[in-house]
């Protein structure tokens, strides 16, 4: 994707939504020709499954069809808007599927689809997020585990139990690693004055 | 919750923290999905994550969706799949004989209100948009004489926008952003100066429409409410 000045970009997804919410069928078109490629990247790597990811793609897109109304300029960048409805309806699925699963998968399973072998892993992910808005000191201060645990969490949806499995570290101190980390994260970008 | 408590603003903190970073599961999540729906300072919350959090999204690589995936999308929603001749709007994908239907009506409440105007509208050339919500009950009839800079607006509907909110007005041109023509201010008639008389500042828009917004209008230059009511732009002249 091309790196637009990120204000324009903004206003013109804004300005797409605001005629989606009028059923401006043509608009709906462009708003998913800009925003797809990048929802379903962050669907895909949450669910790490090709055809749930698709699902979830297209539920979302449909959800924001009926209500591109509700979206309130004031109160978040489009984008958010549109990745919120997408990770949260990869969270439910996650959720399904947890219940669909008698027995916790362990680092023994292989994964049938590990989106995260190819490319950046979370971590650096991270990090390269941090790099392209200036936040990067604020990931730094975090520690390493901290940082891995909120990655990993962030872009592959993993639970806490999961977390614990992957890292190997008892579930008390993958919450508190969790935890402690994203008081610090807050408290180092409110300070930095980060803001949308 | 009683939030002004630190104890509870803090536990407030760490769970919208984790329900924006996805941790939060099982039934707590959805609870907290539920408070969220009704409690302002929750979803306030969990909004401030998402925006914190979402700053790291923005580097996930984009994977361009196979295309049975918009096909899909199209056919779910009823949408025309090709784009050249497709609908734009909910009031231009009404079949041909609603369609028929509303302009005649629209047209006979339209000279009504003419009527209602008096000789000094009649016997000028004037433009009439009757701005309807999706039940195609009229709310608001605007009015104006084709060379005078001013838009006038008549309520026909007891709908008003409740407190601290307001009913702004927007030009919506053909395949372009919205253009605002400024908040209707309360009452049963409002005036809107246009900066050019009123052919020429409405000459390519074919269709005017209504949102809701905060008292004062929308605070970003575009709709950010709900659309409520839209209305064709009829020329007679």
């Amino acid at each position: 994707m091309p790196v637009a000045d990120p204000g324009e970009r903004s206003a013109r997804l804004a300005a797409l939504l605001a005629r989606v919410a009028l059923a401006d069928q043509r608009a709906f078109e462009a708003l998913y020709g800009q925003t797809s490629a990048h929802l379903h990247g962050v669907a895909l790597r949450i669910v790490r499954d090709p055809a749930a990811a698709e699902e979830i793609l297209q539920e979302a897109y449909i959800s924001v069809w009926h209500h591109a109304g509700t979206y309130d300029a004031a109160k978040s960048q489009p984008i958010t808007w549109l990745t919120s409805i997408v990770r949260n309806r990869c969270l439910d699925q996650l959720r399904r599927r947890d219940l669909d699963t008698v027995t916790l998968t362990t680092d023994d399973d292989a994964p049938a689809f590990d989106i995260a072998d190819e490319g950046p892993t979370p971590p650096e992910l991270l990090l390269e997020g941090a790099e392209a808005s200036s936040v990067r000191a604020c990931v730094e201060t975090l520690e390493p585990a901290a940082r891995q645990a909120i990655a990993l969490a962030f872009f592959q949806g993993l639970s806490h139990a999961e977390l614990a499995a992957h890292l190997r570290q008892p579930l008390g101190t993958i919450k508190s690693w969790v935890r402690r980390g994203l008081v610090r994260l807050r408290q180092c970008l409110d300070q930095t004055g980060y803001s949308r | 919750m009683d939030l002004a408590h630190p104890d509870r603003r803090e536990r407030l903190e760490a769970l919208a923290a984790q329900y924006a970073l996805g941790t939060l599961r099982g039934l707590a999540r959805v609870r907290f999905d539920r408070v969220l729906r009704s409690d302002p300072v929750v979803a306030a919350t969990a909004r401030d994550w998402e925006r914190r959090l979402a700053v790291l999204a923005a580097t996930v690589p984009g994977v361009t969706p196979s295309p049975r995936v918009w096909s899909a999308i199209v056919a779910r929603l009823g949408l025309r799949a090709g784009i050249d001749e497709a609908g734009l709007g909910w009031w231009q994908r009404l079949g041909f004989w609603r369609g028929f239907a509303l302009a005649s009506f629209a047209a006979a409440v339209g000279l009504s209100v003419l009527q209602l105007l008096g000789p000094a509208v009649l016997s000028g050339e004037s433009l009439v948009v009757v701005l309807a919500g999706p039940d195609a009950k009229p709310a608001l009839i605007a009015t104006a004489v084709r060379g005078e800079p001013l838009l006038t607006l008549k309520a026909v509907s007891e709908s008003v926008p409740g407190p601290g909110r307001a009913y702004e007005l927007w030009a919506l041109p053909d395949g372009g952003a919205p253009q605002s023509l400024g908040v209707i201010a309360p009452g049963r008639v409002a005036r809107l100066p246009l900066r050019r008389p009123s052919g020429e500042a409405l000459a390519s828009i074919p269709t005017l429409a209504v949102s809701l917004e905060p008292a004062g209008g929308s605070p970003t230059g575009a709709p950010t409410g709900p659309v409520l009511f839209t209305g064709r732009v009829e020329r007679f002249y």
